[in-house]
């Protein structure tokens, strides 16, 4: 029984991962877009981002801790640090081993954003672009479920809400603070400098 | 109780204290070296720029690390728009100023000192460079004074730093702690004006004598004679009240400890003893020492809401919590000041100044959302109920605290 557990964990938080990691990189793309509202203004969006990105390490690494000590597969810890060294679905793994790696190092540099500058984390956090499709590619490759009616319906609405939002980013929005915000950086300069 | 340390000597209106009259007064700075540290942690003294921080503790912790000769910032930026104490104080008594700095440097082995002045504090900038002029030490000869721009965060100390060091008055984000790799990256000890004021009379006569010790208190608001005083540690807000001069109306509320301290209620707020320490034990703040009177004719609704658009303005727009937080607190405590407001709005005070708090790279949020917690706490009932003067004053509600 335990390990029919350890298995339904597994799956479950692998899914629960999937949906928030998608809100996360919604709200992500929401804050770039400077979305505010009377009743939400922008801080709140970055506060949610970051609250639900601790949320998804959180079930991200139940789902990795739950696949590797189940004694059925018998993974082992190194398929989890090293990508593609399982010898089970050697290439489906390894892209998840990569996807949470690349979760974990935004994660870290997040933590240490005072010691390594802005510049650097920023350069880091644009591999969250990267993380996202690695894992919904992961778990279509060797989800249980992956095929079932749910999970599958599941995937496509995680997918066209992604895909929504980045050609929304990217092809028809424009900043409308930009200008505000380059004419208030310039005279904070004056101001700053007597 | 009125208690002249700082500034005993010759009347203020005779302008800054020349070096005859100050040596001959007090005698030179005596030669202590690193055992002041010592004596500066049994006097039981603590930072005046606002935060209260022991300064004997921040001393040890810059003479630990050995790494580099650090550098000593003297802060009078004086950033906080209703504080005159560190301005007077400049102006008054340079030398006594100047001395704690010589004896910081002396105890901190270093001869780096950097003074850094406010740009609108003209008076002291001139009383400060003169007295330089005057001294025979070189530490003071070849020490620079440092104009910071009239801004409220200018005088962080993370800001101070990033400002002797590149320029730009903004503050960091730590780490590194300055006490390990400030200014150029060596040790650098920030210390305020009043502070240092008070490390040149403890080194002279000795922790002991410190007692209690005096903090220079700026009243200002519904008082007859607004200004700075010299009070003993632990003095009430009644006696400030009374010694600057009462007023005529009856008292709302009082602002303790400037736009980053708190409201309390009048009722309240007579007995509280004026002491950095036990303010702190009570969950409030001496902060730089303000002390603002709001009469009950006034408004703490409207009047928290001139401050809190000040803070707002008065940020860096580094961080997003800072910058659009506190725009928005500023925006939603407007709006309840307008006739048939949004009864979200004050639902929204509440639960957005839990998000902003704690999360700057400096401290600006968390003061100002300390000033509003306090403002929503003591006028529970104006926010409640807001009586629509707002838009019917044309001009903008009297400055009281």
């Amino acid at each position: 029984m335990t390990d029919q557990v350890l298995w339904y964990t597994t799956r479950g938080a692998g899914a629960v991962s999937l949906v928030l990691l998608t809100a996360v990189v919604g709200l992500g793309i929401l804050s770039s877009l400077r979305f505010e509202a009377t009743g939400w203004p922008r801080f709140l969006t970055a506060g949610l981002h970051r609250n639900l990105a601790l949320v998804t390490l959180v079930f991200l690494g139940l789902h990795i801790v739950t696949a590797v000590v189940d004694p059925y597969t018998n993974l082992g810890w190194a398929a989890a640090v090293i990508p593609f060294s399982s010898y089970y679905r050697t290439f489906w793994l390894g892209l998840g081993t990569i996807a949470a790696e690349l979760l974990a190092a935004i994660g870290i540099t997040t933590v240490a954003r005072g010691y390594i500058g802005p510049r650097a984390w920023k350069i880091v956090h644009w591999l969250a672009y990267a993380a996202w499709p690695i894992g919904v590619i992961h778990g279509l490759g060797t989800g249980t479920d992956a095929w079932s009616a749910w999970f599958f319906a599941l995937t496509c609405a995680c997918i066209a809400l992604v895909g929504f939002a980045v050609v929304y980013r990217l092809g028809v929005s424009r900043d409308p603070l930009a200008d505000p915000r380059a004419a208030f950086r310039a005279a904070v300069d004056r101001r700053l400098r007597p | 109780m009125i208690k002249q340390r700082l500034l005993a000597g010759p009347d203020l209106s005779q302008g800054p204290e020349r070096l005859a009259s100050h040596v001959q007064r007090l005698g030179p700075p005596p030669s202590i070296g690193p055992a002041l540290i010592d004596v500066v942690e049994h006097s039981g003294l603590t930072g005046r720029g606002g935060a209260a921080f022991p300064v004997g503790a921040k001393w040890r912790a810059i003479a630990r690390v050995q790494a580099q000769e650090p550098v000593v910032v003297v802060n009078g930026a004086e950033g906080e728009p209703r504080s005159l104490k560190d301005q007077v104080l400049m102006t008054a008594r340079p030398h006594l100023v100047l001395d704690g700095a010589i004896l910081a440097a002396r105890a901190l082995k270093t001869c780096r000192i950097e003074v850094v002045i406010g740009e609108s504090h003209h008076a002291a900038r001139g009383s400060m460079s003169a007295a330089l002029a005057e001294r025979p030490e070189p530490e003071l000869r070849q020490a620079r004074i440092v104009i910071a721009p009239a801004r409220y965060v200018a005088g962080e100390s993370s800001a101070i730093v990033h400002l002797v060091g590149s320029g730009i008055a903004r503050p960091t984000s730590r780490p590194p702690s300055m006490h390990e790799a400030g200014v150029d990256g060596r040790p650098t000890l920030v210390q305020n004006i009043e502070s240092l004021a008070h490390v040149a009379l403890i080194a002279r006569y000795g922790a002991g004598w410190f007692g209690p010790g005096t903090v220079l208190i700026t009243a200002v608001g519904a008082v007859s004679a607004p200004g700075v005083l010299e009070v003993e540690s632990g003095t009430s807000v009644r006696e400030v009240f009374k010694t600057a001069g009462g007023g005529s109306h009856g008292m709302r509320a009082i602002l303790l400890g400037g736009y980053f301290g708190a409201w309390v209620g009048a009722d309240q707020a007579w007995d509280l003893p004026l002491d950095p320490v036990v303010l702190r034990g009570r969950g409030l703040t001496l902060g730089c020492g303000v002390v603002g009177f709001l009469h009950d004719a006034a408004c703490g609704v409207c009047e928290t809401a001139r401050i809190m658009r000040y803070l707002a303005s008065e940020s860096s727009a580094q961080c997003g919590p800072c910058f659009f937080g506190l725009r928005a607190l500023a925006d939603a405590i407007a709006r309840i000041g307008e006739p048939g407001s949004n009864t979200e709005d004050l639902a929204r005070l509440h639960r957005w100044s839990q998000e902003v708090s704690g999360r700057g790279a400096c401290r600006h949020p968390d003061g100002a959302v300390m000033l509003l917690r306090s403002a929503l706490a003591v006028f529970a009932e104006e926010f409640a109920n807001h009586p629509p003067h707002w838009r019917a004053e044309p001009s903008q509600p009297r400055r009281i605290a």
